[in-house]
């Protein structure tokens, strides 16, 4: 028996489509309070405006973060969702479950919790939403002895570094994601579980650049597998695609008719830096004029296949609009060795050289890709020790000026800044 | 000269009893020891936390440090104003 009305949510369970408000009634056969969270949300439709504070100091003995305090501002009409915390669960490398495991979470949130889950968050963790202070250390004992996961990273911490499928499952993938993914979360539990920066910080590994968990939108740190040397090229399997005996695309667009394949306009004539062409029935690339699009590779997978010289591309700075909106990463490192002999020793000085930097110079709630733009490209390449290359510039310079510092200059200067003040003060 | 870490735990305290607003900033307490490297002073205030004498505060996108005394929690907040 409903015990709100909900006339505006029951419009959502109209149309083909699962909808959240018919599992949220289910879930309150069980659960009564998610007849609260129903009558919430119908509230926040009809007011426009969310009815969730969040924040507070909730969480677990000697963690930091992985645990998001959440009440209701209207908790006498809603007293079932009056305090309704989040927890945020490390996922497993590459989203493989059992499910047997995803049983055991639920029946784990079923006991603890409202039973709704958000499978999974932006940054990738489990999402379980809701439940009370009382309830979080006991379910953080069972999470952590009985089901052997950890909570995930919230606020100034590490976020829960996340991967694609890599190697497991993809013959593009340049390194091993999930090997990475995997020693970075242990490497870095300190700041995973505990404040350590300005602000947020998020990894993310992508295998090809394909990117597939769009590490260079979502990440401040995004590693995204790259090869140094040519695209492999099968001569044979070109020309049989040209003759029409390989699905293109891997068969994925066979759902209608698309004509006969044609390798001079579906990829020739697509490529950005227009580095391809035919010499007879032989297929050309000049591969230093290659951006890494992977489009012929998508659409030629038995045809190409990416370099063997493999490792991956650093780029810094995605985030998602909070102070100056979105912006994607910029490419710093163009190309590193993933090596797990050397425990990603090129990585780890990457990413610790940032944060360095980053813990001194940011701003309290400044993401790292804020604080390159405060500061420019050219000195966080400088402090980074990483060479200017036409990669780095995004379009033509428009400042006349030229800055030289005074050991690029022979013989050096020396200036005194104030001294030039007070000869120029007006 | 660097503050060894019993006088820097001290100084950050002070910081966190005198400060106008209850919740600080990790980098609010890089001024208790600017020759402190940063990493140095989030461990030192994260020793605080495990000793009881600092806590967290999470936005959930932010976190800050707050003096226990200086800080209530949502469900005493509620309860007082429910007594009232």
């Amino acid at each position: 028996m409903p015990k709100h009305d909900t006339p505006l949510l029951d419009e959502l369970e109209k149309g083909p489509w699962p909808s959240f408000v018919t599992d949220l009634k289910r879930q309150a056969a069980t659960k009564p309070e998610c007849w609260d969270i129903l009558g919430q949300v119908e509230l926040s439709y009809k007011d426009r405006i969310t009815h969730w504070k969040h924040g507070g100091i909730v969480g677990v003995f000697g963690y930091g973060g992985g645990i998001v305090g959440r009440y209701s501002d209207v908790p006498k009409q809603f007293p079932g969702v009056a305090h309704f915390h989040t927890v945020r669960v490390n996922q497993p490398s590459g989203l493989y479950y059992s499910t047997e495991n995803l049983r055991a979470i639920c029946n784990l949130w079923q006991k603890y919790g409202s039973g709704m889950t958000n499978m999974h968050g932006s940054t990738g963790d489990m999402v379980l939403l809701g439940t009370t202070t009382p309830n979080l250390e006991p379910l953080f004992y069972d999470l952590t002895h009985e089901l052997k996961q950890d909570l995930g990273g919230s606020g100034s911490n590490l976020r829960t570094p996340s991967c694609c499928l890599g190697k497991s499952r993809c013959e593009w993938s340049c390194f091993d994601t999930q090997a990475l993914c995997h020693f970075l979360t242990n490497k870095y539990q300190d700041e995973l579980h505990r404040p350590a920066f300005p602000y947020k910080f998020k990894f993310k590994m992508s295998g090809c650049p394909n990117d597939c968990v769009a590490a260079l939108a979502r990440s401040d740190f995004a590693v995204i597998g790259n090869w140094k040397d040519d695209i492999r090229i099968d001569q044979a399997a070109v020309k049989g695609y040209i003759k029409g005996e390989f699905p293109s695309n891997g068969g994925a667009h066979a759902g209608r008719d698309w004509g006969k394949f044609d390798i001079q306009k579906e990829v020739i004539d697509l490529c950005p830096t227009g580095c391809m062409w035919m010499e007879g029935d032989t297929l050309k690339i000049d591969n230093k004029e290659c951006t890494r699009c992977m489009h012929c590779i998508n659409v030629m997978p038995r045809a190409l296949r990416p370099g063997k010289e493999q490792g991956a591309t650093i780029c810094v700075g995605a985030k998602a609009p909070i102070l100056d909106g979105a912006q994607f990463a910029t490419m710093i490192f163009p190309f590193v060795n993933v090596d797990a002999e050397s425990e990603y020793e090129e990585v780890v000085e990457k990413i610790e050289k940032i944060w360095d930097w980053w813990m001194e110079v940011g701003k309290n709630r400044e993401r790292v890709g804020e604080t390159i733009q405060r500061v420019g490209l050219p000195t966080f390449l400088k402090v980074m020790e990483v060479e200017p290359i036409p990669q780095h510039v995004r379009e033509p310079r428009s400042n006349p000026y030229v800055f030289w510092q005074s050991e690029e200059v022979e013989g050096g200067f020396e200036r005194d800044i104030r001294e030039f003040r007070k000869r120029h003060a007006q | 000269m660097a503050l060894s870490t019993e006088e820097l735990k001290a100084a950050m305290i002070a910081k966190a009893t005198k400060a106008p607003k209850p919740q600080l900033y990790i980098k609010d307490f890089y001024e208790c020891d600017p020759d402190a490297k940063p990493r140095n002073v989030k461990n030192v205030a994260n020793d605080l936390v495990k000793e009881g004498k600092l806590m967290f505060w999470s936005s959930g996108s932010t976190t800050m440090y707050a003096l226990p005394s200086r800080i209530k929690n949502e469900e005493t907040r509620d309860k007082a104003e429910e007594d009232k």
